[in-house]
């Protein structure tokens, strides 16, 4: 397996998370190539990756010429076949493992022999999607946390059959862009969301047993805990839809009861109070910030 | 209020005299001997030590706080306080036992509240005449430094009972937070089934101990790794802790992992015996 310095990245899905995985690839000196299948979704990328770059720049993170540089290096395509000179394909598509799996499919006839493939899912089996490759063992699972290029975790992920220079390869490549790595199983959840979500949904449980109230909850977990946000809070900021796709792919694969979604969960989805995007979630709020999703 | 007693000068007893103090209450601290006031009134000077030389506490303050503190041997002294508050072991007996010969010297409708954090609040207030005037009220580890109370309400405590509790918590500033009488309050019900579920998974290979910390330390802006507040914690008190919920609810969530059984035999419980679970060989 070639060992060559890690150049040119293509990241495939132009929503938050793909848009964000772009930006990190691109302060850490890469040219990258971010491509989805329309030029309405590939826009919508550009301009996230634009203004977070603009914001750099107007906060003093960044100065002109490395502004310029950046959106030099930077390029835009609703083409897989731009994928053809990547070092690094990293995809970041719809969670979806037949979706995902087509992807590396397709990706066969297009990369070089010696290209690493990515795949940034949160609860799907990195060896599922890797088996629609006929190169699995160039394929590393890396689970970078949202807001990509703020956050300083990733999860790199080995599946089955992934090599072990791929998985060295990978984690230097993401050590080389700051980040902190940290080995997880292949199993659902990897380390973070496995933690996360079943302590929220014994919360929402909690909530629902009437043992206190979401201010007290919040309140209880905040300062007894030393957690940054109570768990309502960071319900919210998620979104009630992502947390329950989450749990629900969890407990699908886990058929672990403190998986499952809690009703109340469903219910505030049926009412649309779907968080802070919402407006309405456990708390009101008075701007409907999209965040997190 | 001007006069709160405490039941037991032990670390937690200690933790809650000195906020008490600090506050401005006076304070009668009643143990079983003189050997354990003063090695209350030790912990304390020492806590203040610690923090004066953090420069985080005032020199001058532990004169003013040991001036308001008086020991005692005899329950009959506290006759005349304004609130009872129980810290001495964590034992059903135990506390079963000071609490009905306290309930027999103060008033009538004198507040006593427990800090225990794993009896049932509704059980222990059977055992005091009155039983309307009693609650829970559970504090962190160390209470000075823990801004969180949590004020257990049982079956039988009337409003001004738990009124009285809260205005108590929020005069030596800390935050109380109202909660059910049911097996782990609120923070140790959500807390004992994550690090229940650390260990087994820490067992299962998910990660090292390391990378779980870093996990959760960067993922999710926790404070410490899971394995790492479990040496913190004690791992003989959290198999206590999680064993007595098990007890009381038959909920899963709560059974002991193998691992922690294992290490608690092995005598290895944590930071007070030098080693514990986030120092264990890797990989095993």
């Amino acid at each position: 397996m070639s060992e060559e310095v890690i150049q040119n990245v293509a990241v495939i899905g132009a929503g938050t998370m793909g848009s964000g995985i772009a930006i990190t690839s691109l302060l850490g000196g890469h040219n990258v190539c971010l491509v989805d299948i329309d030029d309405q979704r590939v826009e919508l990328g550009k301009e996230q990756i634009n203004k977070f770059l603009a914001r750099s720049l107007s906060l003093g993170k960044m100065s002109d010429a490395d502004h310029a540089a950046a959106i030099s290096r930077v390029s835009y395509s609703t083409s897989l076949k731009s994928a053809r000179d990547a070092d690094v394909v990293i995809e970041a598509v719809f969670e979806d493992t037949e979706v995902k799996r087509a992807l590396f499919g397709e990706l066969d006839a297009i990369c070089r022999a010696d290209t690493l493939f990515h795949t940034n899912t949160s609860t799907l089996s990195v060896t599922a999607i890797a088996a629609g490759s006929t190169r699995p063992e160039r394929v590393v699972g890396t689970h970078y946390c949202n807001p990509a290029p703020l956050m300083k975790l990733v999860e790199v992920v080995p599946g089955r059959r992934s090599a072990d220079a791929a998985v060295r390869r990978s984690t230097a490549y993401i050590e080389s862009l700051g980040k902190s790595v940290v080995m997880a199983k292949d199993v659902p959840g990897f380390i973070v969301n496995r933690l996360l979500v079943p302590f929220e949904n014994d919360c929402i449980r909690a909530l629902e047993a009437g043992r206190a109230d979401v201010e007290t909850i919040d309140a209880a977990v905040t300062l007894a805990l030393g957690y940054p946000m109570g768990p309502f809070r960071l319900l919210d900021t998620v979104g009630l839809d992502i947390h329950y796709a989450v749990s629900m792919s969890l407990f699908t694969q886990l058929h672990n009861p403190r998986f499952a979604p809690p009703p109340l969960v469903t219910q505030m989805i049926a009412a649309g109070d779907l968080g802070r995007k919402a407006g309405r979630g456990f708390y009101t709020y008075e701007q409907k910030l999209a965040f997190g999703a | 209020m001007q006069t709160i007693g405490v039941l037991g000068f032990g670390s937690m007893g200690a933790g809650i005299v000195d906020l008490c103090a600090r506050a401005g209450l006076s304070v009668l601290v009643l143990d079983q001997s003189q050997e354990r006031l003063d090695a209350g009134h030790r912990a304390i000077g020492e806590f203040h030590a610690s923090g004066a030389a953090r420069g985080l506490t005032d020199p001058a303050l532990l004169e003013q706080v040991t001036a308001r503190i008086t020991g005692t041997l005899d329950p009959a002294d506290l006759a005349g306080v304004d609130l009872v508050i129980e810290a001495v072991t964590e034992d059903e007996r135990i506390k079963a036992d000071v609490l009905t010969r306290i309930a027999a010297h103060v008033s009538d409708v004198c507040v006593i509240a427990s800090n225990t954090s794993g009896l049932s609040v509704t059980r222990l207030a059977t055992y005091v005449s009155h039983p309307e005037r009693f609650g829970g009220l559970h504090f962190f580890n160390p209470a000075q430094l823990m801004r969180l109370v949590e004020v257990v309400r049982p079956i039988q405590a009337d409003e001004s009972t738990v009124a009285t509790l809260v205005a108590f918590a929020e005069r030596i500033e800390r935050h109380p937070v109202v909660v059910k009488d049911r097996p782990g309050f609120l923070v140790n019900h959500l807390l004992i089934p994550y690090l229940n579920q650390a260990i087994q998974e820490y067992d299962d290979g998910l990660a090292t101990c390391a990378d779980l910390a870093t996990a959760v330390k960067l993922g999710l802006g926790y404070p410490m790794g899971p394995l790492q507040l479990l040496d913190r914690i004690g791992l003989d008190t959290h198999l206590h802790a999680t064993g007595v919920i098990h007890a009381d609810t038959a909920d899963p969530r709560f059974a002991a992992p193998v691992l922690l059984r294992e290490l608690v035999a092995a005598g290895r419980l944590g930071r007070k015996t030098g080693s514990g679970i986030s120092d264990l060989e890797e990989p095993r």
